[in-house]
């Protein structure tokens, strides 16, 4: 076998460092399952990479890394315009950087590793996972512009309630869900598993209904520490 | 009548120009009122998701650059025009950016749908129609069917044309309606 692999973790969520993130929490679980199976780590932060002056050092471990997983949340059922930026940067960087003209194809047949492999992990807010499908497809996309292998996507409902949460029963199934995704996802790379795997799809075993209306309750409280009353998040500002 | 235009600074290939002049002329003839906003990667803010524009100030985004104006004026148009880039299957960076931050203009709330979706209502009683018109040079099918699939599979009241060289496109264009569509987007 080849020498160590090498995988890196992507944060995109537009979230800023003081306001704790799924895709932030995801990529740290995620940490846990590649330690285990040896493989190293690099973690790029998007909203850090891109304020940095430096971000052709992340693109060029992204460039030679085995495999990429990117973490984000939906935002208007795509990815967020922040991710957006980095990817075309990234392409970019790929075209007229200093390995320009090179496919991912031919960089591994040079380096005796095989193709690199993509993955994607989708959380939103809305209780269905299945909203998250073309947000995985574009990152899909993205893997055959830069001639990388898209592997598969991890696609979650009821995000909202993931952090802190999944000790509870009604996230068992999420939980389990996320502890065989991510075993699966580190398998993949370790192994350099051929065969397709399917999309992975996770929601809280929790009522809709139940979930709508915590969901509601929650913006009023929210607007409360704000000093804001019930009425005030119904406000129409630009109404002439 | 009034149409907004949102369109991407980094992307002026010939493409874009030669849609652009087809679109403005389109209007003019309806007899709109065009106001086009050119978005660049240093007009736009990303989306922070605070949620500060649902809970902190109610309908306005709390990051103060272009978005008000551009949000302002799509509230009071009756049709809103997207050019934008097919980048991956999607819209491109500073197009989303635009969209991303158009958040204040709906509620927090979950809604459900006919089909058992959910879905966050809208915060005014009608909207201005969004159209969104993808381009790009050697474009992929499958890319154009994820632009098209992004933008009506969960929204309601939105229009998507892929831009082509050819009649069938305008074609296409007139028989969109140009007005203001009810509260459900």
């Amino acid at each position: 076998m080849s020498s160590k692999k090498l995988v890196v973790i992507i944060n995109a969520s537009p979230k800023v460092k003081t306001n704790p993130s799924v895709s932030g929490y995801l990529s740290g679980l995620q940490e846990s399952y590649m330690e285990a199976s040896g493989i190293d780590i690099h973690h790029i932060n998007v909203r850090e990479n891109l304020s940095s002056k430096d971000t052709d050092k992340d693109f060029e471990i992204m460039r030679k890394a085995d495999a990429i997983i990117f973490n984000f949340p939906l935002y208007i059922f795509c990815l967020p315009g922040m991710l957006m930026h980095f990817l075309q940067d990234y392409v970019t960087y790929r075209k007229d950087g200093p390995a320009a003209g090179t496919t991912a194809e031919a960089s591994a047949v040079f380096s005796g590793k095989s193709v690199q492999r993509i993955y994607a992990v989708v959380n939103c807010g809305f209780p269905e996972a299945y909203i998250n499908e073309e947000a995985v497809n574009v990152i899909k996309s993205f893997s055959r512009k830069i001639g990388a292998m898209f592997r598969f996507g991890v696609l979650l409902g009821s995000g909202g309630m993931i952090i802190g949460n999944l000790d509870y029963p009604v996230m068992k199934t999420m939980k389990a869900g996320l502890e065989e995704a991510f075993q699966t996802l580190a398998d993949d790379i370790l192994k350099e598993g051929q065969d397709s795997i399917e999309n992975k799809s996770y929601e809280a075993n929790f009522p809709r209904r139940l979930y709508l209306f915590m969901g509601n309750r929650f913006w009023y409280s929210e607007a409360k520490k704000n000093g804001l009353k019930k009425k005030a998040l119904y406000q129409r500002p630009y109404l002439k | 009548m009034k149409a907004l235009i949102l369109s991407d600074k980094e992307f002026r290939t010939k493409q874009y120009e030669a849609l652009s002049e087809l679109v403005i002329g389109h209007l003019k003839k309806k007899g709109f009122e065009t106001k086009e906003y050119a978005i660049g990667r240093e007009d736009l803010a990303f989306c922070m998701g605070c949620f500060g524009c649902w809970v902190k100030k109610p309908g306005e985004c709390v990051i103060s650059d272009q978005i008000a104006s551009i949000n302002y004026k799509y509230i009071n148009s009756d049709v809103t025009i997207y050019l934008s880039p097919v980048i991956f299957g999607q819209f491109s960076a500073n197009i989303k950016n635009a969209l991303d931050r158009w958040l204040p203009n709906i509620l927090p709330f979950f809604e459900r749908r006919p089909d058992g979706s959910t879905i966050h209502p809208g915060r005014y009683n009608s909207y201005a129609k969004q159209i969104f018109i993808g381009y790009g040079d050697d474009l992929e099918p499958e890319d154009a069917k994820l632009f098209e699939d992004i933008i009506k599979k969960h929204r309601r009241n939105t229009e998507v044309l892929i831009y082509t060289d050819s009649s069938e496109f305008l074609q296409e264009l007139e028989k969109i309606e140009l007005r203001k569509v009810g509260s459900r987007i």
